[in-house]
């Protein structure tokens, strides 16, 4: 009976910990949650209508200038403050703050810009690749290898992939630092990841169906396309939806390959359509880093630096929350 | 005409499969292309690293640095002996410090002709070393001295080395003379009240004696030294392997040595793993074992969702919050015992560490969950039908059944720990030295720097195909190497878990 109850206690008190040890983790990430939502929704709404601060969303990036004006204190934009210049005709001494003003309107066009084209790429060549894996592939050791190498493949560091991306497409192709390179280098760096996805929902599609088609005398190309990709797609797009919130997040692979921390036009500002994919952009991740590291913490900055990290956040978060509520209804859905 | 149909439908079919295995064959090319590019940008390393260890020992910087070595240790000696004042002015009487302060004092004038001799042979050295370099013309000193070419005077290779090492005999009597100062100090050495400050002194003495005693083995080294001596080409890759230096951009000689980032790293995945393992794993179990399945279908994702914030957003929250917290915590009152409290720095291995924690935690629950839930239920039923409780069915059937399994998740937590970029380069301090071990585990609140970070920070501003340029591609490789081979050991350990069940 002692040992019986003693038993139960030892049962308890470690289930209690193992409880314990799990909501620690789920209570951290919370904070970090919380902490950058709140000070970062001081920058992303307002109190009065339109209740989204528009210009945060909608403008380049400045230097802000805090001076001393017959006792009130300004915080001007760099485009402001010049305005505010040609009024007052005074000498005023200006303290600059880089980046702190204005909003990150480049940088999210940037990211929207560099998710599409690697996302584009990294489908195109992912699903072809899990079509021979699923549906061409005999057990040899060509298919092996190629498993092998997936599987290293993506346990390579995101900081490896942009040197490969620099030393290969930067130098070695002569494209510099542009949009075709980040597109690549990312691209690459998911590959893994989605084909992985797409064999799954390739195996996921019922045999019958493939044997139906091939009784009937179609081909495997035939089959493929008629009876096997229309099933699996659905899966395949959902489960890559996951990809695309890593790519949006990276910033060591486009540091050398795609991103500038400052540039004055906006990517369709170009002379001729082909210097369009051979233009480096602005990200928000590396955004994120150059405000976090290039420029003090205070409370010029804060605004900057939260709002930025916060609007990163939230993009990452609906994109995963999509791909998760996705994936639970094709679950429910797609039951063979 | 229904003949050549099937041949060519035979023909598209099998262009189709060709098509798709191409595309299949990208992982693989990927992968080679990774090595190559890796190969290619960095190998030239080793040569331009040999020439710039053998310019060393020919310009006759190796003999300075023999020389300054001694300085040096001088020079340490003084700092050991404010270390003793500040200790000391709590405990002694004013006399006493007064009288300390003038041995001390007394005792770094010493070094004078040293540290003269030093920095004379020091500029003789470098003045050699440009001027051969130039004649080279290959060796960058990170564009330092690019543009002193105009004015070289005609190179006296020969008379600057003998110039330099006439500088044995000026050593051997500055020796001869700090030797018989130091020893006449010691003499005039004030003594202490306090035992410790005493025995720190007698400590320091000893020291002193150890010194005094290397002076004739320093003027033999020098004497041995000799530029003509040719340096091994494996030098090139043992001083970037084993070499304890990362020094870059300096005016006297530049090393490429991997030590300390490799430290730097593996000490910051340590503190990484050391949290995220217990809370990883039991969590792991809590979820597969425990857990009532509304709570599984909601943590699941929740940990998901963890794995998904992007690495810039941790370390810029580690910037914002975490350092600070961390440096307050350490200097409440509360943690007053802990010896190396309170910390100076804020950012430093523990919070980078802390952060990369919570990456790791949510690949090993994924993946370790996975395991446990693979474990055959007949294993389960069991060990219920032979009378263990739910925790004895855990502990000694389910988790070591799949603990093959768990350890492969640690492993490529590690993985994932070692190869991570921003949040290291944002939080762990940025400061390229080994961690003074001698402070205990106050050494995992030093900053360092690591091999993800130092690529990150110096990529953008080295001259391209610089020697310092290859050393980071190099640095590149090395860190490519030592994922692949966590990522096969892992692979293994799950093949060998898959066969011990089946």
């Amino acid at each position: 009976m002692k040992i019986r109850t003693r038993q139960r206690i030892a049962q308890t008190t470690s289930f209690w910990i193992f409880r314990l040890a799990t909501y620690t983790i789920l209570a951290a990430a919370t904070y970090i949650f919380l902490d950058i939502g709140i000070k970062g929704s001081r920058t992303l709404f307002t109190a009065h209508a339109p209740f989204i601060n528009v210009p945060f969303l909608t403008q380049r990036p400045q230097t802000l200038f805090v001076f001393d004006y017959q006792g009130t204190k300004y915080t001007l934009s760099d485009s402001e403050f010049r305005v505010w210049k040609a009024q007052h005709p005074e000498e005023v001494e200006a303290t600059s703050v880089a980046y702190s003003a204005g909003g990150v309107w480049p940088c999210i066009v940037g990211t929207a810009l560099l998710v599409i084209g690697s996302m584009i790429f990294a489908l195109a060549v992912g699903i072809c690749s899990a079509i021979y894996l699923s549906e061409y592939s005999q057990n040899s050791r060509f298919i092996r290898l190629i498993r092998i190498a997936i599987l290293n493949l993506a346990g390579v560091p995101s900081i490896v992939f942009g040197l490969f991306g620099f030393g290969l497409f930067v130098i070695f192709l002569h494209w510099n630092v542009s949009l075709l390179a980040g597109w690549f280098t990312l691209g690459l760096m998911i590959l893994p990841a989605i084909i992985t996805a797409s064999e799954e929902s390739l195996r996921a599609v019922p045999n019958g169906l493939r044997e139906g088609s091939l009784a009937l005398g179609a081909t495997k190309w035939q089959t493929i396309r008629k009876n096997v990709l229309p099933y699996a797609l659905p899966g395949i797009l959902t489960s890559s939806i996951l990809g695309i919130s890593r790519v949006a997040g990276e910033t060591a692979p486009i540091m050398f390959t795609a991103a500038y921390a400052l540039r004055d036009e906006m990517p369709w500002q170009v002379q001729h359509w082909t210097d369009f994919v051979f233009q480096g952009v602005m990200a928000l991740p590396y955004h994120i880093y150059v405000v976090s590291s290039k420029i003090p913490q205070n409370e010029y900055t804060e605004r900057m630096q939260y709002g930025a990290a916060c609007i990163l956040l939230l993009l990452v978060f609906v994109i995963a929350l999509t791909s998760i509520v996705l994936r639970e209804k094709a679950r429910r859905r797609l039951s063979w | 005409m229904a003949v050549p149909l099937p041949v060519r439908r035979w023909h598209a079919d099998s262009l189709i499969k060709a098509f798709f295995g191409s595309n299949a064959l990208i992982a693989i090319v990927v992968l080679a292309l990774i090595t190559i590019f890796l190969f290619r940008e960095g190998f030239g390393f080793f040569g331009k690293n040999l020439a710039n260890i053998r310019l060393y020992r020919r310009a006759g910087l190796e003999y300075v640095d023999i020389l300054r070595d001694s300085a040096n240790s001088h020079a340490a000696l003084s700092r050991s002996l404010n270390d003793i004042r500040k200790r000391a002015a709590a405990t002694e009487s004013a006399d006493t410090l007064s009288r300390f302060d003038e041995f001390s004092t007394a005792f770094s004038d010493s070094a004078e002709n040293l540290n003269g001799l030093v920095s004379d042979a020091g500029d003789k050295a470098v003045a050699l070393r440009d001027a051969l370099a130039l004649l080279i013309g290959d060796v960058d000193h990170s564009g330092e001295n690019s543009e002193q070419g105009a004015a070289t005077p005609p190179i006296d290779e020969a008379g600057t080395i003998a110039a330099l090492r006439a500088n044995t005999a000026t050593f051997a009597t500055t020796a001869a003379a700090l030797d018989r100062t130091i020893r006449d100090l010691l003499k005039t050495a004030p003594s202490f009240q306090d035992a410790i400050t005493k025995r720190a002194f007698e400590y320091w003495t000893k020291k002193v004696d150890g010194y005094l005693a290397s002076l004739p083995a320093t003027t033999k080294k020098l004497q041995a030294w000799n530029p003509e001596r040719p340096v091994p080409a494996y030098r090139a890759v043992t001083s970037f392997l084993f070499g304890r230096d990362w020094i870059t951009a300096s005016f006297w000689q530049d090393w490429y040595g991997i030590i300390p980032l490799f430290v730097g790293s593996f000490l910051v995945s340590i503190v990484a793993l050391a949290i995220a393992v217990p809370f990883g794993v039991a969590s792991a179990i809590y979820v597969s074992e425990v857990a009532q399945p509304a709570e599984k279908r909601f943590i699941k994702p929740y940990v998901e969702f963890i794995a998904a914030i992007p690495s810039v957003v941790l370390g810029f929250f580690g910037i914002a919050v975490v350092g600070q917290t961390i440096r307050h915590v350490s200097q409440s009152s509360f943690f007053h015992w802990v010896s190396f409290f309170p910390i100076s720095e804020r950012l430093n291995i523990f919070t980078a560490g802390s952060l990369l924690a919570l990456m790791a935690v949510s690949t090993i629950f994924t993946l370790a969950e996975d395991a446990l839930r693979n474990v055959p239920r007949g294993f389960v039923e069991a060990s219920y039908a032979l009378g263990a409780n739910r925790l004895q069915t855990v502990g000694r059937v389910i988790v070591p059944a799949s603990l093959s399994g768990i350890v492969s998740a640690i492993l490529l937590g590690f993985g994932r720990v070692i190869g991570e970029t921003m949040v290291v380069l944002l939080c762990a301090g940025n400061r390229i030295a080994i961690p003074d071990f001698t402070q205990g585990l106050g050494a995992f609140f030093q900053p360092v720097h690591t091999m993800t970070g130092i690529i990150a920070q110096e990529m953008g501003e080295v001259v391209r195909g610089s020697i310092h340029y290859r050393a980071l591609f190099m640095v590149g490789l090395a860190l490519f190497a030592i994922t692949l081979a966590t990522n096969y050991a892992a692979q293994k350990l799950v093949a060998r878990y898959r066969m011990s069940i089946g």
